[in-house]
């Protein structure tokens, strides 16, 4: 079953360029240089339940774009979305009690009042019965481990306990899916595996679809099969994030740290493999082929040379999403 | 009904943070009184200058001003939207209410209530009470009602008028002024209209009808009969421009851009 079925959707923002100096700025009192921009460019994309999509992309890319108008905040310029069976915007009020929203830069919770407080208007605004109330969110504060935060006032918890309530005011009707974007901003690594483990556990135990912007991306790694890639407004991208490192990436890179000084000419002149110098006896090797030619190579240099270390360097995720979007690098 | 219990439960929660800020709270009420003190005062300052306002005495335009505060103590209780395009247009709060299954309005309303400011409505019942006395009226059980109508009447023509300026962040992300150009020609209202001339007059009945919040339904408690017919109209009148202000309301809200990141 398709959770979120988007077709060709596409939002257009209408921004003003202002005229220099002030018979510019006098002009522009009557008649405005508008542009249209398209934040989010024809994309279609569907989300089966039970999925965990990492939804990745630079600033701007139109990563909250989508996000809003998958929420029902924005409307859309052109282009179908449904959405839980329903079209977000249209059907607001009924639809959004299906989702729950994590927006990382921004509380949903009161500022004054305490989290349990919080958790109860919450439960009100949902109208969530006691009974329901009681045997879910027993579990989504035991896990989170929030039980002592309940009784303080929000502005007195710390950044990594304050998401952690976040995110279970995001779960009081324990939606079937569940939005969140960039919900690790700013946490240390304890929080992060906190949360990145509680999500999964949700993801199992409920069947819970779960949609991640983040900056982050080892918690794309550690929890998302598939990822979306988007640039400047349109999707890259989409697929197993395996397959992306595979695509993406030609062979490894290994580090030779020398004990003295090597010149270029003192290594192997092989196709396949290119040199770069990191400092005065580190070399970096790229090469472009399988285990055993990365084994014939290492034995290769030790032979020559006196070495003090040796690294094989796997190609993180980031180090992937870097080079697509500084190369341009064509994917399908 | 759910709409209801969702109001009392905001309002407790209300009341209770209110509790943990005592001297705010008092603070604050003591500031209103002292603003409402001095629209008195200057009422009568006036008045040891002239006997006729207009062709009101002294005690008639206390009246008003009395029954004016009774409205406008509802408004801003519950109508706190002077502030909506900052706090929730620029600041993208906004985002966070279309995430849930209410009304965004209402619960723009509910996020806002400043109970406190139901204090004004004392006072003004106070005022009244001090010019009836002054001026030997008598009631009927019915005026009572009819009270509460014009009361209500003029409530909803206040907040219509604010919640469809407010409105106006929808459509234009640069910061509006007009919040406190409006809270000033609100006041225009608590005057008998007929001293000002025609246009002024015109606007404060049929473009932003201020008057209908003060002068004219007070003037059927006065048993000014000139002015009965206007002052019938105040429910209408409140109907009717709360009406235009939530389908400008509704239709803003699809355009609504949201705040970057």
């Amino acid at each position: 079953m398709n959770v979120i079925e988007v077709q060709n959707l596409r939002k257009e923002f209408n921004s003003y360029t202002s005229r220099p100096g002030l018979a510019g700025a006098f002009r522009d009192l009557f008649t405005r240089n508008y542009k249209v921009h398209a934040a989010v460019d024809n994309i279609s994309l569907t989300v089966k339940q039970g999925e965990m999509v990492g939804y990745i992309g630079e600033n701007g890319a139109g990563k909250s774009t989508t996000i809003k108008m998958l929420t029902g905040i924005l409307t859309p310029t052109s282009g179908s979305i449904m959405v839980n069976g329903m079209n977000p915007h249209k059907q607001r009020e009924e639809f959004v009690r299906t989702i729950g929203v994590v927006f990382g830069q921004r509380s949903q919770l009161w500022w004054d009042i305490a989290v349990q407080e919080s958790f109860r208007l919450l439960k009100k605004v949902y109208r969530v019965s006691d009974e329901d109330y009681n045997r879910h969110m027993g579990h989504v504060i035991e896990t989170l481990e929030i039980g002592p935060l309940l009784d303080k006032p929000v502005r007195k918890l710390s950044l990594g306990q304050r998401m952690r309530c976040e995110l279970a005011a995001a779960l009081v009707h324990n939606p079937p899916l569940l939005f969140l974007d960039e919900p690790t901003i700013g946490l240390d690594v304890l929080v992060k595996l906190k949360i990145r483990k509680f999500l999964q556990e949700i993801n199992e135990q409920y069947k819970t679809t779960i949609l991640l912007t983040t900056h982050d991306l080892t918690d794309i790694e550690a929890l998302c099969e598939r990822v979306v890639l988007l640039d400047e407004g349109k999707i890259i991208y989409d697929g197993k994030l395996n397959q992306l490192q595979e695509h993406a990436v030609e062979g490894k890179q290994i580090e030779f740290e020398f004990l003295s000084e090597v010149p270029r000419s003192s290594l192997p002149r092989v196709e396949n493999i290119q040199w770069e110098q990191k400092d005065a006896t580190t070399w970096l090797g790229y090469i472009n082929g399988d285990e055993q030619m990365v084994s014939r190579l290492i034995s290769d240099v030790v032979q020559r040379n006196p070495i003090k270390n040796v690294r094989i360097n796997e190609v993180s995720t980031e180090e992937i999403v870097r080079k697509i979007y500084e190369e341009g690098m064509a994917l399908t | 009904m759910f709409y209801l219990s969702l109001f009392f439960q905001y309002a407790s929660q209300y009341l209770k943070t209110r509790l943990t800020y005592r001297a705010d709270t008092v603070i604050e009420i003591l500031s209103d009184l002292l603003f409402q003190a001095v629209n008195l005062i200057f009422i009568l300052v006036v008045f040891r200058h002239t006997a006729f306002l207009g062709g009101w005495n002294r005690d008639e335009i206390i009246f008003i001003y009395g029954f004016f505060l009774v409205p406008y103590a509802i408004f801003s209780s519950f109508f706190n939207i002077w502030d909506f395009n900052d706090r929730y247009i620029i600041k993208g709060e906004m985002d966070r209410i279309l995430t849930r299954p209410v009304h965004s309005l209402f619960q723009i309303i509910l996020e806002r209530i400043e109970l406190e400011s139901l204090f004004g409505a004392v006072t003004g019942l106070l005022v009244m009470g001090y010019s009836i006395v002054n001026l030997g009226l008598t009631f009927t059980w019915y005026d009572v009602l009819l009270f509460i109508v014009m009361v209500f009447g003029g409530a909803f023509i206040y907040a219509g008028i604010f919640i469809s300026i407010a409105s106006i962040g929808f459509w234009s992300d640069s910061r509006t002024d007009i919040m406190p150009m409006m809270y000033n020609i609100s006041n225009y209202g608590r005057y008998p209209v007929n001293i000002y001339n025609k246009v002024i007059q015109f606007v404060l009945t049929w473009i932003l009808p201020f008057a209908f919040v003060g002068v004219y339904p007070a003037s059927y408690f006065l048993n000014r009969e000139e002015w009965y017919g206007y002052a019938f109209f105040t429910p209408v009148m409140g109907i009717l421009f709360f009406g235009i202000a939530i389908l400008l309301w509704n239709a803003g809200v699809k355009k609504y851009r949201g705040a970057g990141n």
